[in-house]
């Protein structure tokens, strides 16, 4: 390499040494930061801050991400295209509702496209796993679920698997904005109004869209009667 | 809810027992709910399977808690997105505005019918510009300003070359001189070319070095450019002291439709009363006599060549009859001393006729 070039290098990683010395000392205050001052930070430009912002979060959306699509690729897919949908529009972002909010609306909008594209091409579905299935039997589901304590009785065991694989399979018959719902509401913990803040609806609609979904999930396991 | 509505029959409740499983209702709803469900065994039934629902539901193994037991597919989230934040926080290469750089890239990608295309477009556009230009142009009538390189011949060159050959077409105006210099070489083009005029001067200037069929096709190739000073100015010369007569002659006769100018008219003057060669002499009084006769009104000049360094206005014909009385007494005493005392037979009865028909001329 010839000798400026050299010098360049050497400038160039000096000078990026530096600015990983000024965000180190950032990052070490960052954690301290309350949300709205990380966004702040953020929005200012501070990639540190955004990091932050995503370690405080990044768990949650992946999770959320996971149980809905069922994929691990999909979720990576959805984390990728939601944290980058965040990064690229944060400057449009003013504290009308809380980061939370605002990042599980993107979240649950990138959910949905997945959701309705894979509708759309039955062909990319999830294999289904089939759990060691028992023969349906005539006995109704809410029969099964008064012995508490099924590993006591291996009949028991098997048909609470069977039920599971039927939930599973109910799940999957879902619209994606219920799917999005239930599982918002059932293995996240949202209450009824924050999924509608994330959702971009009203509470109203995301009950409707509840009482939907556990409709076709009673209907499915009935089945089992 | 509004407070006047109580949640008493079974069809009004039925629906919000889901919710009240999973704890959405308001506290006056449960209330409300609670009392209903304490006398209706249906409800309760209904609200024991959304229980048996919920539990079924909390119990169901998590997508989440099997593939991302390990935090390995997080690792692995953080870091893509860490990649994919860099490429955007890099500068974008600009590469400027790139016209037909689909061709560009169209053509590097397919050589072959790159040349192809290539050898397409040069023929067409080798085969029709021409009758795509305007007519004016492809003639070269129309008006415009003609400009002429420099001459690329130096003087040493000029010097030393000798004259091969002179062919000049007075139709087309082509004149091409073949040279033997240190390297020989052919020039090709009119008289309004820079080489060819400063050849064809020089060697008029230069008469002892070349012989007189040379001259004598340097003044023939020089008749068109006879408006042009630096050719006229050779010609003159050559009429006034080429020691070949034939060569004077043929620049007398070059300069006929100049006689009006006071320099071709001094210099036919001059031939008249000095050269040697009788032949000379008849051609200067039928010159001079001729100019004289259509000089009532004064003899048009040729049209100016483009390219015309001169003549200047100062230089243009001042008008043969009004320019000088003087000048046609003198040319009248010439006359009339040839036909007393020339030589030759001929010029002086040439002289007499001249002096005769200037004479009737005047009469009329």
């Amino acid at each position: 390499m010839p000798l400026f070039r050299w010098g360049l290098a050497l400038a160039g990683n000096s000078g990026r040494s530096g600015g990983s010395a000024a965000a180190l000392a950032t990052v070490t205050s960052l954690p301290n930061l309350d949300e709205r001052a990380l966004v702040s930070e953020a929005q200012g430009g501070n990639r540190a801050a955004f990091e932050e912002l995503v370690r405080r979060y990044d768990r949650d959306v992946l999770r959320l991400a996971l149980n809905l699509m069922k994929r691990p690729e999909d979720a990576r897919d959805v984390y990728q295209e939601a944290f980058l949908k965040v990064y690229r529009n944060l400057h449009r972002f003013r504290f009308e509702c809380s980061f939370y909010t605002w990042l599980y609306r993107i979240v649950t909008n990138v959910c949905l496209d997945h959701l309705r594209r894979r509708q759309a091409r039955p062909e990319d579905q999830a294999p289904e796993i089939h759990p060691n299935r028992m023969e349906e039997g005539p006995r109704d589901f809410f029969d099964y679920q008064k012995e508490h304590r099924p590993t006591l009785d291996p009949e028991r065991t098997l048909i609470g698997k069977e039920i599971q694989w039927r939930i599973s399979r109910a799940m999957e018959r879902l619209s994606p904005r219920e799917r999005v719902v239930f599982e918002m509401k059932h293995y996240q913990g949202l209450k009824l109004r924050a999924i509608g803040d994330a959702l971009g609806t009203t509470e109203e609609t995301v009950k409707n869209s509840l009482f939907r979904a556990t409709r076709k999930l009673r209907n499915e396991l009935a089945g089992l009667r | 809810m509004n407070g006047e509505f109580k949640l008493t029959r079974c069809e009004d409740v039925a629906p919000l027992l889901v919710f009240y499983a999973c704890d959405e209702l308001t506290a006056e709803e449960r209330e409300q709910i609670l009392a209903h469900l304490a006398i209706c065994q249906e409800c309760r039934t209904q609200l024991s399977e959304e229980d048996a629902l919920q539990t079924a539901i909390e119990r169901m193994p998590q997508a989440a808690d099997q593939f991302e037991s390990s935090g390995v597919l997080l690792a692995q989230c953080r870091s893509e997105l860490s990649e994919s934040l860099d490429e955007l926080s890099a500068p974008k290469v600009d590469e400027g505005w790139q016209p037909f750089s689909w061709m560009r890239r169209w053509m590097a990608l397919r050589p072959g019918w790159s040349a192809v295309a290539l050898l397409l477009v040069g023929a067409i556009v080798g085969t029709q510009a021409y009758t795509w230009l305007p007519i004016e142009t492809r003639n070269g009538s129309g008006p415009g300003l003609k400009v002429l390189a420099d001459s690329t011949l130096t003087k040493d060159q000029l010097e030393s070359m000798q004259v091969a050959g002179i062919n000049s077409s007075r139709s087309t105006g082509k004149i091409q001189i073949q040279l033997n210099a240190e390297q020989p070489m052919t020039l090709s083009s009119d008289e309004n070319d820079a080489d060819v005029r400063r050849v064809l001067t020089f060697v008029i200037t230069n008469g002892d070095r070349f012989n007189a069929g040379v001259r004598l096709d340097c003044v023939e190739a020089l008749r068109a450019a006879a408006n042009n000073e630096q050719a006229r100015n050779a010609l003159l010369a050559a009429a006034r002291g080429d020691e070949n007569p034939a060569v004077r002659l043929r620049a007398l006769d070059a300069l006929r439709d100049l006689a009006s100018m006071p320099a071709v008219r001094d210099t036919l003057l001059e031939t008249l009363q000095h050269d040697s060669n009788p032949g000379v002499r008849v051609e200067a009084i039928n010159l001079l006599v001729r100019a004289l006769e259509s000089g009532s009104e004064m003899p048009e000049m040729a049209p100016e060549a483009p390219d015309s360094d001169v003549p200047a206005p100062d230089a243009a014909p001042q008008g043969w009859p009004g320019s000088s009385r003087e000048s046609e007494q003198r040319i009248l005493r010439a006359l009339d001393e040839l036909r007393q005392h020339d030589s030759n037979r001929y010029v002086r009865l040439r002289s007499a006729a001249a002096l005769r028909q200037i004479a009737q001329q005047d009469m009329q």
